[in-house]
């Protein structure tokens, strides 16, 4: 109990710097209020409110930049290519005002959700029972390497032969480029599960089959949520692309029109878009993945 | 004949892998345990303590059923043990839990399939978490846990299924030593309580003295049975502190000399720790001091 209380005059002697550390160094409420007048609750919240600020600092400044720089510093003629922020979004509420912006992002939606979709069913019942099977890792691992390591874009021209320019060609190059995170990491998740735990299981009397499904999936699931995660990043990636070169409609086939019918804003607008749809869905899939690997937090920690 | 454990002329030998960037050090298998005889009473408390790489734990794999001998037996009631079986339990260093499960469904997972239902499970599960003094703690995660708190999960997991036996591998090792006697002491009193054999490996003199019967003492690579002492410290519900007694200080020095021998052997030889995969990561060519030292200390 004394070492608790004796340190806390000294500290109290020296309050100049530490409010604003408080967010760096953790603190216990209790020793936080003896060494400050302001109540702990709005203490931290102006600490949080200061932290959200510095971290979202870059993004305004990039913002500011963006809107300011165009205006005064550009020339005329790179301001038609570069417009300032304003003008992109007045062209975005524009295009969702008319509709279009929604129809374009739900196309793009249905192809990366139903590749996605083809690629997690696909590449987990297949890392699974490739991992499971020794032989098949070692006879299948120099073929996926292969594959793996083939830019999906580079097969789009095959795709596009082999199955039209429309709807399949894409959802298939979505399915192909989101499929090897999700099988890579299924495998190196069943492969890696800690020993000791399958010791411990068998030692229990767990056969192979309650072995897999109660000890080698569960320990397996936070790696396949991690493939499922960069997975979604490159469906939406490539699906992009793929909608640039060939399609009626999509955000890819929306920045390429507009660029092509010289609609500068709007084509920043998609742009935009697309960033944001990524940011989202990479949001989303954190969350679901920090969902799934919550008793891995101490060994994260 | 009312052994429960029988050893009869059990050799195990391993291909010794070298661990990554290491040379070969020798490609002839290596023999960790060579003509090994044990008996092991009916309730009894057995502790086996023996230097670095004397086979201790692929002793008690053998006993678990996770491996087989490659030759001699091994007799459990008599029968010779093919696999692992809900009449034995093993209880491990790292404890082991499955840490996507509650310390509850981590105690019953051994009684699922066993026609109980989720209810009747967590009720076992439940008794045996009181038992081991962690009732409260059903819902929490092993790594909301302290060290000791996931040992005694793991010990409730090895008793929920009413084994015969418990086998424990330096199960205190990794915790501190308040906790350590806290959990002997404990140990003791469910064994008390429950009647069940155990079998504990240890290389820590005192702890073996401490909660063992019989000392089964092993000597040094290849594994053999150089000498049981048997314990007698009297009756010890009136004594304080049973580790001051000069009886325990006997015992104690007992072993520490049988086991002395054996250590600086095993030192002299470089014997390391032989994984059960077959790895031997701290092998040597050239031996070197070894940690054996700080259990012979």
């Amino acid at each position: 109990m004394s070492t608790l209380t004796t340190p806390r005059p000294d500290q109290a002697a020296t309050p100049g710097p530490a409010p604003l550390s408080g967010q760096d160094s953790p603190v216990s409420p209790t020793a936080a209020s003896t060494r400050s007048t302001a109540p702990p609750a709005l203490r931290r919240t102006v600490a949080t409110a200061g932290s959200w600020l510095w971290k979202s600092a870059a993004i305004i400044l990039f913002l500011a930049l963006w809107e300011i720089g165009p205006t005064y510093l550009a020339s005329a003629s790179t301001r038609v290519f570069l417009p300032p922020l304003h003008e992109v979004l007045t062209a975005g509420a524009d295009l969702i005002a008319s509709g279009q912006l929604q129809t374009h992002i739900a196309a793009s939606l249905t192809r990366s959700g139903a590749g996605f979709s083809i690629a997690v069913v696909l590449g987990i019942s297949l890392g699974l029972v490739i991992a499971w099977y020794r032989p098949l890792h070692s006879f299948l691992n120099p073929l996926l390497e292969l594959f793996r390591n083939t830019a999906a874009l580079a097969l789009l021209p095959v795709f596009t032969l082999l199955l039209g320019i429309g709807e399949e060609s894409k959802i298939t190059i979505v399915a192909f480029a989101a499929f090897f995170p999700v099988l890579l990491n299924t495998i190196a998740g069943v492969r890696t599960v800690d020993p000791l735990l399958v010791r411990a299981a068998r030692s229990l009397g767990l056969g192979s089959l309650s072995l897999f499904w109660k000890v080698i999936l569960p320990s397996a699931v936070p790696t396949i949520f991690t493939g499922i995660r960069m997975a979604g990043t490159s469906a939406i990636l490539v699906l992009i692309a793929a909608e640039m070169v060939g399609a009626k409609a999509g955000l890819g086939y929306l920045i390429t029109n507009a660029q092509s019918s010289f609609l500068i804003p709007q084509m920043y607008a998609g742009i935009l878009t697309v960033s944001l749809l990524g940011l989202l869905v990479n949001i989303l899939l954190v969350a679901a993945e920090k969902h799934f690997s919550r008793w891995r937090t101490s060994i994260n920690a | 004949m009312n052994a429960k454990i029988s050893l009869r002329h059990v050799r195990q030998e391993f291909a010794v892998r070298p661990a990554k960037g290491r040379q070969s050090i020798d490609s002839s298998p290596l023999v960790v345990l060579d003509d090994f005889n044990l008996d092991v009473r009916q309730g009894e408390f057995l502790t086996i303590v023996g230097p670095s790489g004397s086979g201790k734990t692929t002793l008690l794999d053998l006993l678990a059923g996770l491996t087989r001998p490659a030759s001699g037996q091994v007799l459990v009631d008599g029968r010779e043990v093919t696999g692992p079986g809900h009449d034995r339990a093993v209880v491990f260093q790292q404890y082991a839990l499955f840490p996507w499960r509650t310390a509850s469904t981590n105690v019953s997972i051994g009684l699922e399939g066993s026609g109980l239902n989720r209810r009747q499970r967590a009720d076992k599960a439940r008794e045996y978490l009181g038992l081991v003094g962690l009732s409260g703690f059903a819902d929490r995660y092993p790594h909301e846990l302290s060290g000791g708190m996931k040992q005694r999960v793991a010990i409730a997991r090895s008793l929920a299924y009413e084994p015969d036996i418990l086998l424990m591998d330096e199960p205190f090792a990794a915790l501190d030593a308040q906790t350590r006697e806290q959990l002997q002491d404990e140990l003791r009193r469910i064994w008390t309580e429950t009647g069940k054999t155990i079998v504990f490996i240890t290389h820590g003199i005192d702890e073996a003295v401490y909660l063992g019967q019989r000392v089964a003492v092993l000597s040094s690579r290849p594994g053999r049975l150089k000498a049981i002492v048997d314990v007698d410290l009297g009756e010890r519900d009136n004594v304080e502190d049973i580790r001051s007694t000069a009886q325990f200080a006997d015992h104690r020095h007992k072993v520490w000399t049988l086991l002395r021998d054996e250590v600086q052997a095993a030192q002299a030889a470089g014997h390391r720790k032989v994984l059960p995969d077959g790895t031997a990561p701290d092998e040597a060519p050239a031996p070197q001091p070894t940690t054996a030292q700080r259990s012979a200390a």
